[in-house]
């Protein structure tokens, strides 16, 4: 199955080149104020002939623009117990000329998607082109982006088919978000929703508030901001202050399902049930791989899974998790053994009570805890505070004691480990 | 490649602010579908639900009076203070005992024979219960007698308690302007294992107990007020799904405040994911986020998917303005049709009457939106990004929202309940539509 695979995804990728299926009408293009040569990233400096900046500013360039590129197409990873797993999924496709954006999209699927990082106030300019699934070449899906928990969203921009538009194959659409809140988001397409999310078109997306970009020496309520330091949200008190953060996507996939996908038959939505569970895309003990894992051969050299979940911090040091859920069949429980939880947000909001005049803090609802329970779409930010933690090798890990395991193979998992030095 | 270009506007916005300055500032609307109290009268018998599938499924409910059985139950709207007395009938097949359970509220029996739970009505007989409708808030009723089949088959409602002093034109939730809104609605949520209907409608419950279904429970329709996606968003009580009065279509305008009072009926947990905006928890299980009387809401907290979990129920407030989306959502400033201002009296930051935000008014689209070819469109596309537009689509394309509304998806997030059996999209999903200011709403 593996080699047929192989060759059938070379065999269909050479096609797509060769044959020009792309239909006559549609065309790769980019939107990015400031971008000077269609790669989806602002140029501060006019360009030379020869492609390389000169030292001239660009006048369209705007720091306060960010753009991205994903495709949106299919791709293999691999699972903790060795296995391939065919999926559709997003790839990162910034900083590719138009012109090479379709052959370098397709096969590039990542799980998760490419993390999308943005900071309070930017206007992002996010391209979405449709490369086509290369291994179902019988599908012509369209895809969206959906910026989940997305505040005051326009229709337009929120990436529900049924209510807007979505992208065909051989094109692009670009979505506008005015980046107005800081939280930890999630971001999926909502095209055939419960299809694409299973195959695995979901990723990590969270912003960053003002507050981090205080001068030094501000007074928060008693609490000194300096350069550099970094907080999970707008908290006027340091109260959500962290040294390291990372993002932490819970997610699971039916393998059935993705079989089943792949070999072109019919899809089994009532049967769906999961069995590979993931933090991040992997299993553990994969989780705790630096960096990126080696990619299935079936996608010939194409990195597919980027995001380690490997947690490190120096004793006394502030851990931020910004913990997501996008799998599509439970909820699930998270539990750090040894650290306590300290929960300072909760679907991409401080987690605090009204103010009572718009001025005055509201009340905290901050608590402390060594579990949390997430269902698909609910994101959470926790703070583990190593200030009293003995140096040593501590776990996150689900306490849906079953899902510790990698399909057949006990003991992985929903799981990974907090590295205290 | 050709771009689309925007212009034709087929709602001129002079019209709609001239139209909403008519209309604006009238009664609320109390859209939640149910019958008064304080007195009820029940039967609890059998029939079957549509599914969108082309499925029809067995079930048990309760029905008002010698009305139709339906599923959910009767809503009751009953007001804080009241006596509520419920007369349960019991016509359930396979002779069995009837019974309700009113949770969080203080119940007294009279009649009916003694069950585990509570008082039970025979088969053919009756049961009484009374209670105080003590408190404020959103509840559940269910069966008491065998509910790990009972409910699961059907015997399942929702009650609205209104506040003391409750007003019509400025509703509450509760007594505090915390909990003030402009539209309410109910969202119960449910859903059936249908292996389960199917071996009790023909082989009788006590075929039951040589399976594991109640045991392995695996549900397959996953419901809204009792109907299934794409059903929810039909009218109230059409003729072609007589046992399943109850829609879930919420419908607001930009800065009203909407209601969502979430009931989670059946047994698993449901993470309800509302598009639009952040939605702020104000109350569960019938008690306002309080620290202490007369505090209003402060410890109430913002989501963007309220955990909906088995007998428990929530009240959330839902607003939309479309603050600080960076671009004039009413048109482009270089659309020819272009003719609205922005009138900011009370210093708010949002137009007077249309809540446009302001300090986006005049702000261009920022993107070119692709040519047709390339884009597949939605049923609630109106084919333009701005709110009242609407513009020309292929032949066959939208349709569904003919006032140019913004519309966003409310659904389970746990996406596999979003499926009627194999069939998606279906299940546990509906659409809210935000009409421009002067557009009719229901």
């Amino acid at each position: 199955m593996k080699q047929l695979s192989r060759y059938a995804a070379l065999l269909a990728m050479a096609f797509l080149l060769l044959g020009g299926s792309v239909p006559a009408i549609a065309q790769i293009l980019v939107q990015c104020p400031g971008d000077l040569n269609g790669d989806s990233i602002p140029d501060p400096f006019l360009l030379l002939p020869n492609g390389n900046p000169s030292n001239k500013p660009n006048p369209e360039y705007d720091p306060g623009v960010k753009c991205m590129h994903l495709s949106a197409g299919d791709g293999y990873i691999s699972m903790a117990d060795g296995r391939s797993m065919y999926m559709f999924g997003f790839g990162d496709v910034t900083g590719i000329p138009e012109d090479r954006v379709m052959e370098e999209g397709m096969m590039s699927a990542a799980f998760p998607a490419p993390t999308i990082v943005l900071d309070e106030g930017d206007r992002f300019y996010l391209n979405l082109t449709n490369v086509g699934m290369v291994m179902r070449p019988d599908l012509f899906d369209p895809h969206t982006v959906h910026w989940h928990g997305f505040p005051q969203a326009s229709s337009v921009f929120d990436g529900v088919p049924d209510a807007s538009i979505s992208i065909n194959m051989g094109s692009t659409l670009t979505y506008f978000y005015h980046v107005v809140e800081p939280g930890t988001y999630m971001y999926h397409c909502h095209v055939e929703a419960t299809e694409h999310m299973q195959m695995g078109m979901l990723g990590n997306l969270y912003v960053r508030p003002a507050q981090n970009r205080l001068p030094a020496g501000q007074d928060l309520n008693g609490f000194i901001h300096q350069a550099g330091y970094k907080y999970a949200y707008n908290d006027g008190d340091g109260s959500t202050y962290y040294d390291v953060e990372y993002p932490i996507q819970i997610g699971s996939f039916d393998s059935a399902f993705h079989d089943a996908s792949e070999s072109v038959q019919p899809l089994p939505f009532a049967l769906m049930r999961d069995d590979y569970p993931m933090l991040n895309g992997r299993g553990y003990p994969d989780t705790i791989v630096p960096g990126s894992l080696t990619p299935p051969m079936e996608n010939m050299g194409r990195v597919s899974q980027t995001v380690s979940s490997l947690i490190e911090a120096s004793q006394g040091q502030k851990i931020l998790l910004r913990v997501s859920n996008l799998n599509v069949t439970r909820f699930y429980t998270l539990a750090s053994l040894g650290i306590p939880m300290k929960v300072v947000g909760y679907n991409a909001r401080l987690l605090r009570g009204p103010s009572p005049d718009g001025i005055t803090p509201g009340k905290d609802l901050y608590y402390t805890t060594h579990s949390v329970t997430l269902g698909g779409g609910e994101a959470l930010d926790v703070i583990l505070d190593t200030a009293d933690v003995e140096p040593g090798t501590y776990f996150l890990y689900t306490t849906n004691l079953n899902y510790l395991s990698n399909d057949d193979d006990p003991f992985g998992g929903m799981m990974t480990e907090i590295r205290i030095q | 490649m050709r771009l689309r270009s925007i212009h034709a506007a087929k709602l001129p916005m002079v019209l709609s602010v001239a139209l909403c300055l008519i209309l604006w500032g009238g009664p609320a609307w109390a859209m939640i579908d149910g019958i008064p109290g304080p007195s009820f009268s029940l039967t609890a018998t059998e029939g079957h639900i549509s599914t969108p599938d082309g499925g029809s499924v067995y079930f048990w409910g309760y029905a008002d009076g010698d009305g139709l059985v339906q599923y959910p139950g009767p809503t009751f709207i009953v007001n804080q203070g009241d006596e509520v007395t419920v007369t349960l009938t019991n016509q359930l097949p396979y002779d069995q005992n009837a019974s309700i359970l009113f949770p969080g509220h203080v119940v007294s029996t009279q009649g009916g024979t003694p069950g585990l739970i509570t008082d039970e009505a025979p088969p053919g007989g009756t049961v009484t219960y009374t209670f105080t409708a003590t408190h404020a808030g959103t509840y559940l009723y269910h069966s008491g007698t065998h509910p790990e089949l009972q409910v699961e088959m059907g015997l399942l409602g929702a009650i609205i308690v209104r506040p003391a002093g409750y007003n019509a034109s400025y509703p509450r939730a509760y007594q505090h302007p915390d909990a003030r809104y402009d539209q309410e609605y109910l969202f119960l949520l449910s859903e059936m294992d249908p292996r389960l209907h199917l071996l009790v409608e023909f082989m009788g419950p006590d075929a039951l107990e040589s399976t594991n279904y109640l045991t392995d429970y695996f549900p397959n329709y996953w419901f809204i007020n009792g109907r299934c996606a794409p059903d929810t968003m039909l009218m109230p009580g059409v003729e072609w799904l007589p046992t399943q009065p109850y829609d879930s279509m919420p419908m607001m305008r930009p800065g009203e405040r909407l209601l969502l009072r979430i009931a989670g009926a059946g047994r698993d947990v449901h993470p309800f994911h509302h598009h639009g905006n952040h939605s702020r928890v104000i109350a569960r299980n019938g008690r306002l986020l309080q620290s202490g009387p007369g505090t209003g809401a402060d410890l109430s907290y913002e989501v963007f998917t309220v955990q909906s979990v088995p007998g428990e129920t929530v009240d959330a407030i839902f607003e939309w303005t479309g603050q600080g989306m960076g671009w004039d959502i009413y048109g482009d400033p270089a659309d020819p049709d272009y003719a609205h201002m922005c009138m900011d009296t009370n210093g708010d930051g949002f137009d007077d009457n249309t809540y446009e935000w302001c300090a986006d008014h005049g702000k261009p689209f920022p993107v070119l939106l692709p040519h047709d070819l390339d884009l597949t469109f939605g049923g609630f596309w109106s084919g333009s990004p701005f709110l009242g537009r609407l513009e020309a689509l292929p032949p066959g394309e939208g349709g569904l929202n003919p006032y140019g509304g913004f519309v966003y998806m409310w659904h389970s997030h746990t996406e596999k309940e979003m499926v009627n059996y194999d069939i998606f999209p279906g299940g546990m999903m509906t659409m809210l539509i935000i009409e421009p200011p002067g557009a009719p709403m229901h």
